[in-house]
This record gives structure tokens, sequence and C-alpha cells, in this order.
């Protein structure tokens, strides 16, 4: 029964068919998305994910900031960060931090790579449904943009009283959140399961 | 609206995954033959599972406004400075549209949050054709801007990293900062189990 479309934020049942794959439709009642665009090429979002990748490994191998006062210095990672709230014997916090900065987007990284590079050569992935299900769970816990403004902040109120260095790995994670916002615009989970449909024909 | 058809009533399940309309009428534990997630007609166990979040949430924002989140150490005195003084430490440095941003980010959009919830989930326990659309807009924005809470934790835990110079100052974190953490994160989870289409739903 592919011509109904039945919205998912009002229940309102469409009558589809005629709906273009390039172009996006809303719900005649709520105004909800109904149909996201599908043109989007998987190699663009392979490589994209690749690059994703390389900035990851980068923003987490160089220090974020450096500070100096007094002659002395202090810079810390991206890891370093959840780990300074760990040792000030706030564990969950740090852990909170960790999972949404770093392990989040490495999930979601290595999790498309996972999954669209047998796709691509039209072969299915391992336990491709639960994987890709687990993706979309983890997803809206990504807060590389928030982790940015958050470090703006950090960096205005010690530039008060001390010298305060952006590092390599803050220009790093601004490039990253960039991609991680271009890569979930792409592998939306119509577009995903789109691909799949594709590469079984 | 008597002549709108909903899935409900044509027997139409939707995957909350990918979105893939499914006839499951006498189906046990109906699964989406895509990417075989549950189904169910509605979220199961919506409203009271939202709405325990949702008070948990706005019993911990007191704590979360109301403790410290930060003690910086000198070697003079000890400050203790709270989601709001916090605020006005930036504004009185001079960088008003930064302080006007962790005044956005951790004062507005959680009380906002809370509020708007409320109002949603009010509405859904008693369902009323009015201003549906409003309502359905007003959680949208909810989710759209929710996750920006968390700015202050971000920068919390980088300024507790870098400041710990001994014969300088160490900046230690309060319990103010967990409550706050909680509290974005329950108002998150909140956000995420409320079904939306309970707004929309006719009262049987």
């Amino acid at each position: 029964m592919p011509s109904l479309i039945v919205c998912p934020a009002c229940d309102l049942v469409h009558r589809g068919g005629a709906v273009p794959l390039t172009e996006r439709t809303c719900c005649a009642r709520c105004r909800a998305t109904l149909h996201r665009p599908q043109g989007a090429d998987i190699d663009g979002a392979i490589a994209i994910a690749l690059s994703a990748l390389v900035l990851f490994l980068l923003a987490n191998m160089y220090p974020l900031v450096e500070f100096r006062v007094n002659g002395a210095t202090r810079e810390t990672t991206l890891i370093g960060a959840a780990l300074g709230l760990y040792q000030a014997r706030h564990a969950t916090l740090g852990v909170l931090v960790l999972a949404t900065t770093v392990l989040a987007p490495l999930a979601q990284i290595l999790g498309l790579l996972y999954l669209l590079l047998p796709l691509r050569q039209k072969r299915r992935a391992r336990r491709q449904p639960m994987v890709f299900r687990l993706l979309m769970q983890i997803r809206p816990w990504t807060f590389v943009e928030v982790f940015m403004l958050g470090a703006v902040v950090a960096l205005v109120r010690l530039s008060a009283f001390a010298k305060v260095v952006p590092g390599i790995a803050l220009v790093c994670c601004g490039l990253l959140m960039m991609s991680l916002a271009a890569l979930t615009s792409r592998t939306s989970p119509e577009q995903f399961w789109h691909w799949v449909a594709r590469s079984r024909e | 609206m008597s002549t709108v058809i909903t899935g409900r009533a044509l027997g139409l399940l939707v995957c909350r995954e990918c979105h893939c309309p499914v006839r499951a009428l006498n189906v046990a534990r109906p699964r989406c033959p895509r990417c075989f997630a549950h189904l169910h007609m509605r979220k199961p166990h919506s409203l009271a599972v939202t709405t325990v979040l949702l008070i948990l949430a706005a019993i911990l924002y007191i704590p979360a406004n109301l403790l410290p989140v930060m003690y910086t150490r000198t070697v003079f005195d000890e400050e203790r400075d709270t989601i709001m003084s916090g605020v006005l430490v930036l504004l009185h440095s001079g960088s008003w549209p930064i302080a006007l941003l962790v005044f956005v980010a951790s004062i507005v959009v959680p009380l906002l949050k809370i509020l708007a919830l409320g109002i949603v989930l009010y509405s859904a326990w008693r369902p009323a054709p009015q201003y549906r659309q409003q309502r359905s807009d007003l959680y949208r924005l909810i989710e759209f801007v929710g996750r920006w809470s968390m700015l202050d934790i971000y920068a919390i835990s980088l300024l507790v990293t870098l400041v710990q110079i001994q014969s300088f100052a160490t900046i230690a974190v309060g319990w103010g900062a967990a409550a706050f953490g909680a509290v974005v994160v329950l108002t998150l989870a909140a956000a995420r189990t409320f079904d939306e289409r309970l707004i929309w739903d006719e009262r049987k």
C-alpha cells in the first residue's frame, strides 16, 4: 500500500502517489514534514562521513584551548574536559559530557560508514536494520554544536583574568560540527531506506 | 472535523523510525517490515512517563538555580557562582552578547521547556479541539531548542579542567551543576517520550 502516507505527527492519512522524490511535502493538517527530498547520493554521504572521521580524530588528538597564567600553562582536550569533571567528583556529569561530545558523534560516523560502505556495493551489512535504528536513537544526543558555543563561553570567562589561546582542535571541532550537520541531513531514515530499496533492484 | 481520516481509524500503524505505513489490525506484536522496529498505535504509556519526567525536572529546576554550580577559590577568597550570578559576571566583564546567550540557554530555555511541556501535557490529558496547531508548533519548538541548555555544563567542564593551578586559583563543581544537568536530560527525555499525535486525537 505505497500510495497512502500517514502523518507521523498527527496520524492524518494522505493519498500519496504523485509526490516527486525531490520535493519536500508537509502534512495538510499539522504542517509536519511528511516526506524529505531523497536526492542525496551515497558517495557524497560516504565522503562526508570519512572527512568527519578525520576531523573527529584531529579534534580529539590536539588540545582544544591553552590557558596561560603566571608562566604556567594548562591545556585540555575534549576527553580531558570530561575527565576534569570526573576528577572534580562529578562523574555523572563527566559521563554526560563524554557521551554527548565524543561517543555519540563517533558512533554516528562509524555506524554510518559500517552501513553505507557495503550498501554502495549493493551488499547489506550484518544486522543492518538494528544498527540503523540504534543510530537514529543516538542521533538526537549528538551535541557538538552546543559544545562549541560552551567553549566560547568558557574562553570569554577565562580571558578576563588570563591569556587564553584557542587550539587546533577547536577549529577541527567547528568543522566537525558542520560535517555532522551535512551528514545528518543526507542520511534521513527515508533516504537510507530509499538507498536500500534501490540496492535490491 | 468529522471527515478527517486518521491512521487509527483505518488500522494503519506508522513506523516511528522510518515513517513507513503498515496495516496491522490483528497482529499481536507488530513490527515494521522495513526496519523491524516495534510498532505501536501510540507510544506506550506516553502521557504517564512524560508527566513523571516533567515533574522530576520541575522539582530539580529549583536546586539547579539556587545551589552554586561552581566554586572559584583564589588565595584571597572563595566565590560561589549560581547560574544567574555567572550571567552577571559575564555581563560585568563587558561581553553582553555572551551574557545574553548564556541567560537564554540556561535560564529562559529550561523554564520555557518545563512550562510549554506542561501546557502541552495538560491539554493532552483533557483533549480540546482549539489551538491544536499552536500546541503542535510549541512542541516542535521545545524539541528544537532543548539541546542548547547543555551549554553551561560544557562551559563548566572546560573551566574546571583548565583552572587547576594550585598557587593561583582552583574551580570546583557544585551540586547545582549536577541538578542542572539532570533538568536538561529529563526535559529532553520528556519531549521524546511524548507522542505528538495525542494533541490531535479526537476524544472517544
